[in-house]
């Protein structure tokens, strides 16, 4: 039996490879969205993992550092040290910043530990090139992405910090990307204000003592401690919030992600949607070019399964290249991207049973056309 | 004794109703036998196509009866649910555009309907390539129609017509498009398919010259049907 679809794809095979290509574009932008949200959760945990705290520590009753903004003073790191089952407690603090680079500034989370300190929050493995901070002032390490080279000199407020080290893939929860300095310049550059305002507030009689405050303070617990029954026993005693490691990961994938997921879903819905309503478009015009040939067929006694199955295989047949080319699509441009995404097959084959529904629905738009078709107007005109 | 392909008795065709009713036919009578070629004329809008439609079981008549071969089709009221399946057994179609599919190459067209029918595709177009062998388009077997010329795509319409081996062929003046040598050679082809094979072919045609090669004249007049003998003195060309 002649497949009347194979045909009448070979046909108009440009055509249809072009219009093909068109909404894999569009699915495969669908793709992306999905990868950007898969990426989200991936930077939000990259920084929690190098870090390995068992404990963080930040002001009550929030659910800081990152999910919301969270101050407390630098010395309740000693407080920690003091506790029964506490190893060691480094005050940590997270900012954005302004790095001068041609041809724009870039944006950066700096984070400022104590390079001398106990917990070294820079993983090793991700240095690239030169080493971690060694000294309390004027080192930086930054992150490949900002482009910065090892040994460069970096201006930021009165001073020149030195590029000593660079890292790959090291990105703050938000997937801005991360660069180290140390936990002094960093309260430094936090709290401190222009000459003016230090000369007014001076005038005022106000001393600066917000120099002392950090964002969080994080701490490992000895072996054999139970973490949580640490934790209580801060929360207890010191009217602190803390959060242990995987507490710590539920707000940032969890909390933090789930206001963008929703977002991002309403965005795939719509482009899904979308996508559905081209597709049926696309099918309904091709069949309304064809209504001269099924009137024709309908006429000299084709049956509607026939024509109805070449409609629905030609949909089909469309729903699945433009799948091909979204995967094509979107793996040759989600490198490009300049946050993280993460292409992940399941969620690819989620999108091809979505596609396959959506042709189906599409096709029923030509299918319709077919059956109401008059045999008796191919001849008309 | 000629065997009857086409009876039609008491055939009504309305449009339409009440202010916008429009009387086409008017309870026509008529028989046409396997083998004859009849040529169907009256002036334009007066139902030609209307007629054949409604013996091809394309267009439903307001009332009536039809034969088609032995076989009662409709009577008041189609008597199968299945028109297209008379159509594509039955029946052979011709315009007077080729119709071909564009999608589908020359044997394809040709073959599609015999293989709708069940036809093994081998068979189908064993048969199919004797039709075009026929009309002298053989070579064109695997060529897009087009790729063909208008003589030889009507060519290729008539193969299709033929190629389910139909008992009556209906032609909407498919000399219409032609001039006047492959006109006369299209009216010959029909009238030798006529005989060779036992078929009933009625063909619209609004040329004179084309009446001399048929075996009798249709006409409709007054909105009814009446049988002519073929002029004499227009007979041969
Ligand atoms: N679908 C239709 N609805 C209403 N009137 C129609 C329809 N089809 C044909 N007619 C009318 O029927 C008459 C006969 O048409 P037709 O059979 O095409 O004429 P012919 O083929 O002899 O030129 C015309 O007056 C035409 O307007
Ligand atoms: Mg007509």
């Amino acid at each position: 039996m002649i497949n009347l679809a194979q045909k009448d794809v070979k046909h108009t095979l440009g055509k249809f490879l072009v219009t093909a290509m068109g909404v894999g574009m569009l699915l495969g932008i669908v793709l992306i969205m999905i990868g950007v949200y898969r990426g989200m959760i991936v930077d939000a945990q990259v920084l929690l993992n190098d870090i390995k705290a068992d404990l963080w520590v930040v002001q009550e009753d929030t659910l800081g550092p990152f999910a919301e903004a969270s101050r407390i003073h630098d010395d309740f790191k000693d407080t920690l040290r003091v506790i029964d089952g506490i190893k060691s407690a480094e005050a940590l603090t997270f900012q954005n910043i302004q790095l001068p680079q041609k041809p724009q500034p870039i944006r950066v989370v700096a984070m400022g530990f104590d390079p001398l300190g106990t917990i070294d929050p820079i993983n090793p493995e991700r240095i690239v090139q030169g080493h971690g901070l060694e000294r309390e002032h004027y080192e930086i390490v930054v992150t490949d992405t900002t482009g910065f080279k090892l040994g460069d000199r970096i201006p930021l407020l009165r001073h020149s910090y030195k590029v000593v080290g660079v890292t790959h893939g090291t990105v703050s929860s938000g997937g801005d990307p991360l660069v180290y300095i140390s936990l002094k310049d960093a309260q430094e550059l936090q709290f401190s204000y222009s000459n003016n305002r230090i000369r007014n507030d001076r005038a005022r009689g106000f001393k600066n003592s917000e120099v002392l405050m950090v964002n969080t303070v994080v701490a490992k617990v000895k072996p054999g401690y139970d973490v949580n029954a640490v934790a209580k026993e801060i929360k207890r005693f010191k009217y602190k919030s803390v959060y242990t490691a995987a507490e710590q990961k539920w707000i940032l994938t969890k909390n933090l992600v789930k206001k963008a997921s929703k977002q991002i879903g309403m965005f795939t819905g719509i482009l899904i949607i979308v996508s559905t309503i081209i597709i049926a478009l696309i099918i309904y015009t091709m069949t309304l070019e064809k209504m001269k040939e099924i009137a024709i067929m309908k006429l000299i006694g084709i049956p509607n399964s026939m024509i109805i199955k070449m409609i629905a295989q030609e949909t089909l047949l469309l729903g699945f290249l433009a799948f091909i080319f979204a995967n094509i699509f979107s793996h040759l441009i989600y490198g490009k991207f300049p946050k993280r995404v993460v292409l992940e097959i399941p969620d690819a084959w989620m999108l091809f049973i979505v596609v396959i529904i959506a042709s189906i629905l599409a096709s029923l738009v030509g299918i319709k056309k077919v059956i109401n078709a008059d045999p008796s107007s191919a001849i008309g005109g | 004794m000629a065997e009857q392909a086409i009876k039609v008795e008491n055939l009504v065709k309305h449009f339409g109703k009440d202010e916008s009713l429009v009387r086409v036919i008017e309870g026509a009578d008529f028989q046409v036998d396997k083998g004859e070629l009849v040529a169907l004329i009256a002036p334009s809008g007066a139902g030609k196509t209307t007629l054949l439609m409604m013996i091809g079981c394309v267009e439903e008549p307001t009332s009536g009866t039809i034969w088609l071969g032995d076989e009662k089709v409709y009577d008041n009221a189609w008597l199968t649910k299945e028109t297209r399946k008379i159509r594509r057994e039955k029946i052979g179609f011709i315009f007077q555009a080729h119709y071909l599919i564009p999608f589908l190459n020359v044997i394809e067209n040709v073959t599609l309907v015999p293989q709708t029918n069940g036809v093994s595709k081998a068979e189908a177009e064993k048969d199919a390539m004797a039709l075009l062998d026929y009309f002298d388009i053989a070579d064109k077997a695997h060529s897009m129609s087009s790729q063909l010329s208008g003589g030889q795509n009507q060519r290729v319409a008539i193969a299709r017509a033929l190629a389910n081996k139909p008992q009556i062929i209906l032609a909407d003046e498919p000399t219409a498009a032609l001039d006047l040598t492959r006109s006369v050679s299209v009216v010959k082809m029909l009238k030798k398919i006529a005989i060779d094979q036992d078929v009933a072919i009625i063909m619209v045609t609004h040329d004179e010259a084309m009446l001399p090669l048929c075996d009798r004249i249709l006409k409709i007049e007054d909105k009814k049907v009446v049988s002519q003998a073929v002029p004499e003195n227009t007979k041969m060309i």
